[in-house]
């Protein structure tokens, strides 16, 4: 929120509004909406036991009016549901989740089947266990999670979901473990609208830097077989400020692999580069082909980032110079960083929106308040629109329109403010999105494209 | 069988209307088998029960009746809604804003984000519920935006724990001096999610409604509609009307005035059915009866109808006779260049009935389609509403006619039987399966697209547009694998796990 400089120093301490259960404009669903950690991963398919909406309510909401990223092969439309009915709250679910498991054994053609449940079989006390542990001894692939509305958050549900997979499908292993491999956990799949493209750009460079990465989620995964290689993975790699953080503490545990924490998932070429030095170190690898890469990396991004520089340098009619970012931890931290240290904004609102759990806040604050030697940020952890709103309209951005990195839910603002606005997250539900990415050398390209397409096509 | 206003909680379909979720037959057989709804056999107000419906052990993620209050009662401009649930409910805040946001965009309106607000209910409130956190939401609702009217969505999640939603709702209404209203809409109380229609609707009548109406307007008519085009204001003005749209994108004082209207009309029975039966029943605002207005007899019929009710024949006359004149020929050279494709319809189901009647007047072969429910009869128990009836009256046999909750893994064996060249569809989950097949879909959002005389051009130009994109699917299905097994797939008869004797594939189950 504020910067330490003279000028914010005067500025009064903002009163908000005392914080209420109510959230308006979501910034996140509930646990089911892990239904998309399970139909992330290639030729795996949710079984969803819940009423008749939720399915559809997590698919159409996370990934339909969210950068429209479509259904895949296992989502959206596909995914089974027992489509609870008054029968189901009265008797009991447990003998209609069998038979959809049966039933969708004949139809459905996966590598691995999850079930969800939601919250009437969490309420009535279905015992999923007990259903799906018979077709898991007849040899099913086929795991569950209990991930009841009312339990947590979809960020809390994918840990949920993960954890699952690897307690019930991956299972034990005692084996050697392969220098150099690392299984990467960063953004939450579907719920980050550039999650396949940056997911795609974090494999792409830890491999060019000489690394065998385990990317798990998206079209760059190996599916379950990849997924059973994870513990012979030499390290977890957690590219995120918190989420992960549970699974690999558990991998720890389970497989005795340790675990590099990476909070800010980097953005641009020193981001990028310093990331792909710091996980070469932890694994021991021959540092010789990691800075071959980046050296090949950075002259062309620079080659790029000059091109640009006439444009950011010499453009008359005046370009955004104080932002607010709107957004989960993980993408939030990482934009704050890029925008500051590559393009020299000024952080005038940050705010974080995924509700961390309270453990992880005192870290996630640390890291705002390091942004650079010289900028050091107070967050917010807000995830009511409403409150958000009002504390961006009380930042002080100057004289100049500001540009906000944020959702669906900034249209209106950025307009009340004159500023710019780019959808960066959850829901974006004005961007058509694919391989595009934020992230690594490429993805900082792409971002900067974006970032400056939107003033520059505003401003007449 | 009167609808009953007394009590807060809707009457779900089923129970009123004998609504299936599956069925599978010839067109006619189905209107026989709801044609005893109408009194042909079982006596009228009796409810209907006769349409055998088909069970099956697969089924695939549907929508639910909360959904549907969220698009409508979520969409009154000067109204909040409240969740009252767990975050989850909450995702639907994400789609109904940006439909909310393009339709007042389509209808010329100020565009803004919709107000929807979430109790976001956790695991210790479904121990000691959750109504201290809907007052306070409730009152958050109201110092933020000074709503007009405050209605109330319950979930799965407070029905099972049983909040008392009415002691605090009458309790804030009385206090806050607006209407705050609880519709009842929890998705395992109805197979059907147009039972959340009819929860929007119920709450509306209920507590918005003016009672008493000083005077009637003799010149108004309710159109019940969603967020489609404006094309009633300017077909209904030429009989000297003035529209009043409802639900999504009205005001509350919109919502107020629908008991002083001359008439109520619609696009869809399915939506309509329960607001305008009510209104009649309890404020004598006459329902228009008769065919929905699609193609030429259709449009014809309730043209006539709506010019009978509000003393306006003689322009109905004048403009049938204009609008004859003008479309006819243009319908004429379509038919020429539509001639041997085949479509398929796979919508809501009156909406259906009417989509089919406009591809025939087009001379589009129509052999299949998909409704996802039923009802034997609608709220009026009118046989002039009888949409099913008339298309087959009209136009024909369909003779491969499904009813299904929306259920792709049957759609594949369905569009087998037919092999249509595009399907016409507007609820999600259907058009990637189609398009994974080679074939496009005309998605229509803008439900008005293809009602009235000018609908017939408007779909028929929409039909050669989307033939243009054959390219495209067909080049994804050439590079495509389907997530179901060959052997479903090689299954000839897409409801055979539902037919009676089929083997129950728990039998086989561990």
């Amino acid at each position: 929120m504020r910067i330490e400089t003279e000028e914010s120093k005067k500025l009064p301490v903002v009163n908000q509004p005392e914080k209420t259960n109510s959230i308006e404009g979501v910034r996140y669903v509930c646990s089911i909406g892990a239904m998309h950690t399970a139909s992330a991963i290639p030729r795996v398919i949710p079984i969803t036991h819940c009423g008749p909406g939720c399915a559809d309510k997590q698919f159409m909401n996370l990934s339909f009016y969210n950068g429209f990223q479509g259904s895949g092969y296992g989502g959206g439309a596909v995914v089974p549901s027992t489509n609870a009915t008054e029968r189901e709250v009265v008797f009991g679910g447990a003998d209609r989740l069998r038979e959809l498991i049966s039933a969708s054994l004949e139809v459905l053609d996966a590598d691995l089947f999850v079930v969800v449940t939601g919250c009437i079989p969490d309420l009535v006390g279905d015992d999923v266990g007990s259903v799906v542990r018979p077709f898991q001894e007849r040899g099913v692939p086929i795991v569950y999670a209990e991930t009841g509305g009312f339990k947590g958050n979809n960020f809390t549900g994918h840990e949920l979901v993960t954890r699952a997979i690897i307690d019930q499908f991956v299972g034990d292993y005692a084996g050697p473990k392969e220098v150099g491999t690392v299984n990467v956990w960063s953004l939450l799949p579907y719920h980050n609208t550039f999650w396949r493209g940056d997911l795609a750009e974090l494999k792409r460079v830890l491999e060019g830097a000489g690394l065998k990465a385990n990317i798990l989620f998206g079209h760059e995964s190996g599916g379950v077989a990849e997924w059973k290689a994870i513990p012979k993975a030499q390290l977890n790699l957690v590219v995120s400020p918190w989420l992960g953080l549970a699974t690999a503490e558990h991998l720890q545990k389970k497989y005795g692999q340790p675990y590099l924490h990476v909070p800010a998932i980097p953005i641009g070429a020193n981001e990028t580069s310093g990331f792909l030095r710091k996980v070469v170190q932890a694994t021991g690898i021959d540092p010789a082909k990691a800075e071959a890469f980046i050296a090949d990396e950075e002259r062309r991004y620079y080659r790029y980032i000059e091109d640009f520089s006439d444009f950011y340098a010499e453009y008359w009619w005046g370009l955004p110079a104080k932002f607010a970012t709107i957004g989960d931890a993980g993408y939030n931290l990482a934009l704050t960083r890029f925008l500051v240290n590559q393009l020299g904004l000024i952080p005038a609102c940050q705010i974080v929106t995924d509700n961390p759990p309270d453990e992880h806040r005192e870290l996630i604050q640390e890291q705002f308040r390091k942004i650079a030697p010289d900028v050091s940020v107070e967050i917010a952890f807000e995830e009511d629109s409403f409150a958000i709103h009002d504390r961006i309209r009380k930042a002080n951005f100057g004289q100049k329109p500001p540009i906000l990195f944020g959702t669906t839910w900034e249209r209106d603002l950025s307009r009340e403010l004159k500023g710019a606005i780019v959808e960066v997250g959850f829901p974006a539900s004005y961007e058509v999105v694919l391989t595009r990415s934020y992230v690594g050398y490429r993805g900082a390209l792409q971002l900067l494209e974006r970032i400056y397409t939107t003033a520059v096509s505003a401003s007449a | 069988m009167p609808i009953n206003l007394k009590s807060s909680v809707v009457e779900s379909r089923e129970q009123r209307l004998g609504t299936v979720v599956g069925w599978d037959g010839k067109a006619s057989d189905l209107a026989k088998e709801s044609a005893y709804a109408y009194g042909a056999g079982g006596g009228c107000g009796k409810k209907a029960r006769k349409v055998c419906e088909l069970h099956g052990p697969f089924t695939q993620g549907s929508v639910c009746s909360e959904m549907m209050v969220e698009c409508q009662a979520g969409n009154v401009r000067d109204a909040v809604l409240i969740q009252h649930s767990p975050i989850g409910c909450g995702a639907g805040q994400v789609i109904y804003n940006s439909i909310f946001r393009n339709g007042l965009a389509m209808r010329g309106l100020p565009v803004h984000n919709l107000r929807l607000i979430s109790t976001n209910l956790r695991e210790k409130d479904m121990v000691f519920g959750g109504i201290d956190k809907l007052e306070r939401s409730i009152r958050d609702a109201h110092a933020r935006h000074a709503p007009r009217a405050i209605f109330v969505a319950t979930s799965c999640a407070t029905g099972i724990i049983g909040d008392d939603v009415e002691s605090v709702t009458t309790r804030l209404g009385q206090e806050l001096g607006i209407p705050v209203v609880p519709l009842h809409c929890e998705g395992f109380k109805s197979k059907h999610w147009s039972t959340g229609f009819d929860a929007t609707q119920h709450g509306i009548l209920r507590q918005i409604v003016r009672k008493n109406p000083k005077q009637k307007q003799e010149d108004l008519i309710n159109v019940i509609n969603l967020w489609g085009t404006d094309v009633f204001r300017p077909l209904l003005g030429e009989l000297g009307l003035r529209v009043n749209y409802v639900i999504d994108m009205a005001t509350v004082q919109e919502l107020e005035q629908l008991s002083e209207a001359a008439a109520t009309v619609t696009f869809c029975s399915t939506l309509s059915s329960y607001m305008a039966a009510a209104l009649e029943q309890e404020f004598g605002v006459p329902e228009v009866k008769a065919p929905l207005p699609y193609g030429f007899a259709g449009t014809d019929a309730w043209i006539r109808e709506v010019g009978r009710v509000t003393g306006r024949s003689e322009k109905a006359e004048a403009y049938i006779q204009k609008e004859h004149a003008r479309v006819k020929p243009l319908v004429e050279e379509l038919r020429k260049k539509l001639s041997g494709l085949k479509g398929y319809v796979s919508t809501g189901s009156a909406y259906a009935h009417a989509i089919i009647g406009v591809l025939r007047e087009l001379g589009v072969q129509v052999d299949g389609s998909l409704v996802f429910h039923h009802d034997p009869v609608y709220d009026s128990q009118d046989p002039k509403q009888d949409s099913l009836a008339h298309l087959i009256e009209n136009y024909g046999e369909v003779p491969y006619f499904s009813v299904g909750n929306r259920q792709q893994f049957q759609f594949y064996g369905l569009l087998q039987r037919v092999h249509p060249d595009f399907i016409i569809i507007r609820h999600n989950g259907l058009a990637p399966l189609a398009s994974r097949l080679g074939i496009p879909a005309i998605p229509l959002g803008d439900e008005h697209h293809a009602l009235g005389y000018q609908g017939m051009v408007n779909l028929g130009e929409s039909i050669l547009d989307v033939l243009a994109h054959k390219k495209f699917h067909q080049d994804l299905a050439a590079h495509t694998k389907l997530p179901y097994k060959r052997a479903w797939l090689e299954q000839k008869d897409p409801f055979v796990l539902s037919r009676p004797g089929a083997k129950r594939s728990d039998e086989s189950a561990a």
